[in-house]
């Protein structure tokens, strides 16, 4: 077991390290083989391991990592069930991207690059999912962040390009400062960085410590997952190679902030207060982006901004205390929306890197299989009834309405509200970017993609079509996933709601799931033009939210900084120094009079020399 | 005979009129001359310290001072012949090679 | 005031002028020639004051020797037929001076504050038996000591001295004779 879990997280970082080396030098196809072949084997790793385990916990030591004084970190496995899940997931679901990656990048010639922060980015994302000691998933936490920067200004030769990759990095590490603090606080109280020993033990926090702790933590996953206040990454971080997008952007990294939220859930669940905040957020952040995909044109962008909503849905299951729901989403999650942005990805090559859906069209003709993909994608994105996306998006929101108080209800209605945006801004796009228009796409203008790019998502298409198998409230499979979650602490097998509200919820769920479809039906299937006045304006700009940071926070940082270089660096530190260098040059100067190569002058220096030691001679003798 | 202080005295004085010679006159042939008027008046003194004390190493060194004073001319004379060899001039201030 | 006393203070009056001329003569010879009449009246003095061997040896090597060398350079080098240099501006012996004057103030105030100043000197003669005597006796390494350092500047005045035969440059480039 410990032999497989250590292939498993060292997997992915061989073949980093091996491409890194010397990807150079090998030959195309070998790279890829070997960025391939690395997460293949650590899938198999993973579904060995979680046939292994079957839902229990394991834990071990990789190696002592450093050791001061009472201090001591290692570098631990937390292996238990959500760990399993995860694993699974990523490993999954990035294998899926490396195929299409290698399809996908045909033509860049700095492929060895790509691959190898590629496969980096899942060492480190596996090192989240697995790690026990907090300051190891920081390690995976910090290296997703940069992987994360990396991939995203790939093309960096673009300066739009690096500088959405800078913006990434910059506000991801905003919340790392909470991690970090967070970290620290625990240790504090605890003496542990270890989750194993920190959760049994979470009862003895005071609320007010624990909520601390919770704020904190969750303003780490804010930065990571994208959440407000720090949105604002995501829709620039679509710069990136679509598959970049989807592994990154889709599945993993925006998930990590939840995961963790998730791995630490009895530290959270003992502050009440924290938890309302978190699915404040969660909620508020759902309305909010699928509010802004509404008037996106970037098909990328439409998929961001809806990440960010549904990763504000897994953010509210936390908040709500429903692990299996949040994780169930999470999963389906990373299913579908992997599956729209490789879609996407289909769509933007075979346009030759057109993203606005208003130049589209007629693509149901032209490219049929990317259609019916990007159909189920969609569907299963707006809870379209018996697919996954609706069983997770529906019990998420039954957890929420079930819980006490005033402002669950409020969460909840936002949470509803976003499920009918979701539906139509989904459409919306769909139905624009695919249907047939007089002014859409002609055959003559689209460019031949590969067969392999349209094949290798049939895999995925079909895990998030039957996804919902996993948590079916009923039937054969009833609440499997959630049996499965069982033994990870904090987990609710069963919302506990009467079966009247259970229907009703799910009724009203998918009503409006399918009102939205019918809504963007009506709204978008004839040709439309953008238009971008008055409120659409705000909601393309996501409530100015960016213009917001740049005006509030970025200019005056940049003139606070204009301000050290030019006043106190150059006019003074600078001068200082420069000046203490000129006066030595001047004091040389004035002593050059000196040597002025004549016999003479020396003699005389002799002499006066000479008059000096008897004057102090003098002097002694004589005043003593 | 006379006070020891005005042996010393005029030894000072001979060797201070020797410096200034050495010092104000640019001929090198001068300022050698200055050189040996020094050496003289070190031997003066040295003569009246070994009368005062009626001790010979004072006499013993002044015979020593020649000795180098001889040698040191020697040597002086040939390098001021050298030197007006290759560059014809006698006077001290025109060479500043060492100048800077 | 003895007879000794007189005699002292002729001889050192005698001295400093002629020392005194010599040093502020522009014709080198003349220079020269007053230097000899100062060494001369050294040899006096040294005789007066009780070193006859070394009276001898100063006429023998200062002004027989060390003052010919002189003269036979002026000669050889044919330094007397330019024009004597007119060097004779306040800048340039003004330092001297005053330097000069400032250190022998500041010896005669050393001098003065020490307690020895005023013992009279008391005649006396050392013969030169006794001062060879002694020298064999107290003195005989300075003695071959000296005699290597006449023959290293022997060597080192013949270098220096000896004639460039056509091809054969100086190390250094010439300096300048600006």
């Amino acid at each position: 077991m410990k032999a497989i879990l250590f292939l498993l997280i060292i997997f992915p970082l061989a073949g980093a390290t091996l491409n890194g080396l010397f990807g150079r030098r090998l030959p195309r196809k070998i790279v890829e083989i070997i960025a391939c072949a690395a997460l293949l084997c650590s899938l198999l790793m993973a579904t060995a391991a979680i046939i292994n385990m079957g839902g229990g916990t394991f834990n071990f030591v990789l190696f002592q990592w450093f050791q001061a004084g009472d201090l001591s970190v290692a570098m631990d496995i937390h292996y238990d069930a959500l760990a399993a899940i995860m694993a699974l997931m990523v490993t999954f679901v990035a294998s899926i991207i490396h195929f299409y990656s290698v399809s996908f990048m045909r033509n860049d010639t700095d492929y060895v690059r790509y691959f190898c922060y590629l496969n980096l980015f899942v060492f480190s994302m596996l090192v989240i999912a697995l790690a026990d000691s907090l300051v190891f998933v920081y390690l995976g936490w910090e290296g997703v962040g940069f992987c994360s920067y990396a991939l995203i200004g790939f093309w960096y030769g673009d300066p739009v390009k690096a500088t959405a990759g800078k913006k990434a990095f910059i506000m991801t590490r905003m919340g790392d400062i909470g991690f970090g603090v967070a970290v620290a606080v625990l240790f504090a109280h605890f003496g542990t960085f270890s989750i194993t020993h920190i959760n049994p033990l979470a009862a003895t926090l005071s609320t007010g410590s624990a909520t601390l702790l919770t704020l904190l933590f969750l303003f780490a996953a804010v930065g990571k997952s994208a959440q407000l206040p720090l949105t604002t990454w995501l829709p620039d971080a679509m710069a990136g190679p679509t598959p970049v997008s989807a592994l990154i952007h889709a599945a993993t990294m925006v998930t990590a902030g939840v995961y963790l939220l998730m791995r630490l859930f009895p530290v959270v669940q003992q502050s009440p207060q924290g938890m309302l905040v978190i699915a404040g957020v969660g909620a508020v952040t759902a309305f909010y982006a699928s509010l802004s995909a509404l008037a996106q044109r970037d098909i990328k962008r439409v998929l961001a901004y809806s990440t960010i909503s549904q990763v504000g849905y897994m953010i509210l299951a936390v908040g709500v205390g429903d692990m299996v729901g949040g994780m169930f989403h999470l999963l389906s999650h990373a299913f579908f929306k992997a599956l729209l942005f490789l879609c996407a990805g289909c769509v933007i090559q075979a346009l030759a890197d057109e993203h606005d859906i208003f130049k589209m069209g007629n693509l149901d003709r032209h490219l049929p299989g990317v259609f019916w993909l990007m159909l189920v994608g969609a569907l299963c994105l707006s809870a379209f009834p018996t697919l996954g996306g609706y069983f997770s998006k529906d019990r998420i929101l039954l957890s929420t309405f079930i819980q006490p108080g005033i402002a669950y209800k409020v969460c909840w209605a936002l949470g509803m509200s976003a499920a009918f945006l979701t539906a139509l801004y989904t459409f919306r796009m769909f139905f624009i970017a695919f249907l047939k228009r007089p002014d859409g796409k002609k055959a003559s203008e689209m460019h031949q993609i590969p067969r392999f790019l349209v094949i290798i998502l049939i895999p995925l298409a079909i895990v998030a079509l039957c996804d919902g198998l996993l948590n079916l409230p009923f039937g054969v499979g009833k609440r499997w996933l959630g049996h499965f979650l069982f033994s990870v602490p904090g987990a609710v097998v069963d919302v506990r709601a009467s079966t009247d509200l259970f229907l009703g919820m799910g009724i009203l769920s998918a009503s409006l799931s399918l009102s939205g479809i019918a809504l963007a039906w009506f709204l978008y299937r004839r040709p439309q033009e953008a238009r971008e006045k008055g409120w659409r304006a705000v909601l393309f700009s996501a409530f100015y939210l960016d213009t917001a940071y740049r005006y509030w926070i970025v200019q005056p940082y940049r003139w606070a900084a204009t301000l050290l270089w030019r006043q106190i660096d150059e006019k003074h530190l600078d001068a200082n120094i420069e000046g203490f260098g000129i006066s030595f040059n001047a004091a040389s100067l004035m002593m050059r009079v000196w040597s002025t190569g004549r016999l003479s002058t020396y003699l005389k220096a002799f002499l006066v020399g000479l008059a000096g030691l008897l004057c102090l001679l003098v002097g002694r003798v004589t005043l003593w | 005979m006379v006070p020891y202080g005005h042996v010393l005295i005029l030894s000072t004085i001979l060797f201070f009129m020797g410096a200034g010679c050495a010092l104000a006159r640019r001929n090198l042939i001068m300022i050698l001359v200055g050189v040996e008027i020094m050496l003289n008046a070190a031997g003066i003194g040295f003569v009246g310290a070994s009368l005062r004390w009626g001790e010979l190493a004072g006499q013993g060194f002044v015979l020593f001072i020649m000795a180098v004073a001889a040698s040191e001319v020697a040597v002086g004379l040939a390098l001021i012949i050298f030197v007006r060899r290759h560059t014809g001039s006698m006077n001290a201030d025109k060479y500043r090679l060492l100048k800077g | 005031m003895t007879f000794y006393g007189i005699i002292f203070y002729l001889l050192a009056g005698l001295l400093l002028i002629s020392t005194a001329l010599a040093v502020s003569r522009r014709r080198l010879v003349h220079a020269i020639v007053y230097l000899i009449i100062s060494f001369f009246t050294t040899a006096l003095l040294f005789y007066l004051l009780g070193a006859p061997f070394l009276a001898a040896l100063e006429v023998i090597i200062y002004a027989g020797a060390i003052m010919v060398m002189f003269l036979f350079i002026i000669v050889t080098l044919q330094l007397e037929k330019k024009e004597p240099e007119r060097e004779s501006s306040l800048r340039v012996w003004l330092p001297a001076v005053v330097l000069a004057g400032i250190s022998l103030a500041l010896t005669a105030v050393l001098m003065w504050a020490g307690s020895d100043h005023g013992h009279l000197l008391k005649p006396a003669m050392a013969s030169p038996r006794e001062f060879g005597g002694y020298l064999f006796r107290e003195f005989w390494l300075p003695v071959e000591i000296a005699s290597f350092l006449l023959f290293v500047a022997l060597a080192g005045a013949l270098y220096l001295g000896r004639e460039r035969t056509n091809g054969q440059k100086t190390t250094d480039s010439k300096p300048e004779a600006s």
